[in-house]
């Protein structure tokens, strides 16, 4: 049979059944007698939850009053979110000193200072800035929260940090205004654009060290007042562990998983039985080893508190759960990726570093996210051996005398406040995905 | 019927093999693990010299290039590469790779850098060249492969044909001695095997030393000063381009070009 085409087919719209309101009610809800019954059933239940809820947590609940009777006076049938709000320091600070709350602002507050550059399109140098926010912020803010007498050491690190804060920001400024870097900025604000590398390099040197002297000789002078470990609390606290080891998590799973990975017996058989004796145990034995038997392994004399054996434990602790996130990453980079990174010459380390890591990891954003929320919400297992990190807190205040037997209130806050964080970072981790995957789909 | 276009606009080429040994191997064996798939392999290639390997799947074909630059470890003989005997010596492994270049089947660009980080990759980080050097030279040969306006995207927007055009440019980064294809066109779909084809002729025209295995008899026949036929792990028979298809002297070959031609 012999055909040719002499017209082309038209383009007509939709039918209805696609493209309106009541076409999507009809084919999604409504479909057949079985479904609209669920529908309707699920609309009931929706509705009766929600009504109740409302009329408990906002039309009969009290919002201010001093203790938990006067609520009751109040309102029988609604939430004392009074409780809730008299008791907010204590939820997020613990038992912080409130004169010293500013501390733990500032130190939040320079994190974010700290970390902003890295979202910022014009700003260079991102992984510079990145390494820094590993390795100097801790001290900075670890003084900043403890206080107490600095040895020369941590005089260093506080003095090099704040520096480096002074400079990434004025870097940030001048990278979002001008697209410069800040030694860029520095040299032709000095005229000295033609001057050889060498000179440029050790004006800057120079610029760095007055810097680094002025910040040291400032800081020598103040003190901050000691706070006891055992004072911290609340969400701060939370925070605190749950930081430490989500930013330790990433490079001691990457260790282990190259390590699990490796064609040295010793070091394979090594990283797999500390990953499986890690994994094969549950977080809060974990804890509780951490903080009875560490100890029995620590030469004499070296004591640690209470609060760095946890930090300690859920470092490891992560790690080991990432290291198997990582491996996983590793092993679905075709074997292809590997053979083109040797034949272009690259030795092991350029090959993970450069081509198969960026690759696994980009794999396995989901999964590292996932476990960082996993990460953080394990942490109030903390409050079990002692701590009184948030879910402490909010237990606590129902054996507080004006608030005796205040349970299902703090809860319910401290639900929301774990749902936004952890909503918050799983939406990041879904935009991530989606920035890095445009444009190089396999 | 791609092929038969290219040898109409090229023809044969002349030879460029010089007498200096580039690439040698003595007795090589291999197994995995306990699967004999390189038996007493003997091959001297002469620097400039182009090599075509065809042979029916499973031949050795692909394991016995990949042994050349390490990609495989071959247990028993000798493989001497740019006077570096290939063992153990991770330092001579590592040499030997720079001056190997490979495209592979199933091209195996990074999928997470642009093109021209794909190409400036190796130079700099491997070579240690400036970025802007680099950048100059991956352009160059981007030119030469004839994608240049590609240069900023990934490459899961380019096709096939255009992809292993840049692996070949990737290669060609390193500044290599010898190049080595694994089957650079079985890949791809029919319309863009002419223009790969034609970017290794052009290749084979600048004087590099290749080994290329490839189902490709026309390009073959314009391109190969020897052609290798392999059969179940063994060189069976090897000669010119056209005594090896007009004159296959082993029954095997004789068997294989009836089923390809």
């Amino acid at each position: 049979m012999k055909f040719v085409q002499v017209d082309e087919t038209a383009i007509r719209p939709a039918p209805l059944s696609e493209a309106s309101v009541i076409g999507w009610l009809h084919k999604n809800l409504f479909s057949s007698w079985l479904n609209a019954l669920l529908t309707i059933i699920s609309l009931y239940i929706i509705y009766v939850t929600v009504v109740e809820l409302w009329s408990w947590g906002i039309t009969n609940a009290v919002w201010t009053a001093e203790t938990r009777r006067e609520c009751f006076d109040i309102s029988i049938d609604g939430a004392c979110w009074a409780g809730v709000t008299q008791w907010l320091d204590n939820f997020f600070y613990g038992r912080y000193p409130r004169e010293e709350l500013w501390r733990v602002n500032l130190g939040g507050l320079m994190l974010i200072l700290w970390m902003a550059p890295l979202w910022l399109p014009r700003v260079k140098g991102k992984i510079f800035i990145g390494l820094t926010t590993v390795f100097l912020y801790p001290f900075l803010a670890g003084y900043l929260f403890a206080g107490g007498d600095k040895g020369i050491f941590l005089q260093v690190m506080v003095s090099a940090a704040i520096v480096c804060l002074a400079a990434n920001t004025l870097h940030s400024i001048i990278g979002m205004l001008s697209g410069r870097s800040l030694p860029e900025f520095l040299i032709r604000t000095l005229g000295k654009e033609k001057a050889s590398d060498a000179t440029q390099r050790n004006i800057l040197i120079g610029l760095l060290g007055i810097a680094f002297a002025v910040v040291f000789v400032g800081q020598m002078g103040t003190t901050a007042v000691i706070v006891p470990w055992t004072k911290w609390g609340g969400l701060f606290l939370t925070l605190v562990i749950s930081g430490i080891g989500i930013a330790s998590a990433l490079p001691i799973g990457i260790i282990l998983a190259l390590g699990r990975r490796s064609k040295l017996p010793v070091i394979r058989v090594l990283c797999i039985t500390f990953i499986e004796l890690f994994r094969s145990v549950p977080l809060i034995t974990v804890l509780f080893m951490a903080t009875t038997m560490l100890p029995l392994f620590l030469p004499e004399g070296i004591v640690l508190n209470k609060l760095v054996q946890v930090i300690i434990a859920v470092c490891l602790f992560s790690g080991c759960y990432m290291a198997e996130t990582v491996r996983a990453g590793l092993q679905a980079v075709p074997k292809g990726q590997y053979e083109a990174a040797h034949t272009i010459g690259l030795g092991y380390f350029g090959m993970m570093s450069l081509i198969v890591m960026p690759q696994a990891l980009k794999l396995m954003i989901p999964n590292i996210v996932g476990s960082f929320i996993g990460l953080l919400k394990d942490t109030t297992l903390v409050s079990i051996i002692g701590l009184f990190d948030i879910l402490g807190m909010l237990r606590a205040i129902s054996n507080d005398v004006p608030w005796r037997g205040l349970h299902v209130e703090p809860l319910l806050f401290g639900a929301s406040l774990f749902f936004i964080i952890c909503f918050v970072m799983s939406k990041y981790s879904r935009h991530l995905e989606a920035k890095l995957s445009a444009g190089n789909n396999h | 019927m791609t092929s038969m276009k290219t040898t109409e606009s090229h023809g044969q080429l002349a030879s460029a093999a010089s007498s200096e040994v580039i690439i040698e191997l003595n007795k090589v064996n291999k197994w995995y693990v306990d699967f004999h798939v390189l038996k007493d392999i003997d091959l001297t290639v002469h620097k400039g010299e182009r090599i075509v390997v065809c042979g029916p799947s499973g031949s050795g074909k692909s394991t016995l290039i990949r042994c050349i630059n390490h990609l495989e470890e071959h247990q028993e003989g000798d493989i001497i590469v740019d006077g570096i005997t290939l063992d153990k010596n991770l330092k001579n492994i590592d040499h030997i790779r720079t001056e190997v270049g490979m495209v592979f089947q199933s091209f195996n660009l990074f999928p997470h850098l642009t093109i021209l980080e794909n190409l400036t990759m190796g130079p700099i980080w491997v070579r240690k060249m400036p970025k802007a050097d680099a950048e100059e030279t991956a352009m160059m040969y981007l030119e030469r492969v004839r994608i240049p306006e590609q240069a900023d995207k990934y490459p899961g927007q380019l096709s096939g044909g255009q992809q292993q055009r840049v692996a070949i440019a990737r290669s060609l980064c390193m500044n290599p001695k010898i190049m080595l294809f694994d089957e650079p066109t079985s890949a791809l779909d029919p319309e863009m095997i002419k223009e790969v084809l034609d970017v290794m002729v052009e290749l084979a025209e600048t004087g590099m030393t290749m080994i290329v295995v490839t189902h490709e008899m026309g390009f073959a026949k314009i391109v190969a000063d020897r052609v290798i036929f392999m059969d179940a792990g063994d060189i069976v028979e090897q000669n010119e381009p056209i005594e090896f298809f007009n004159n296959p002297q082993h029954s095997r070959t004789k068997l294989f070009l009836n089923q390809i031609l």
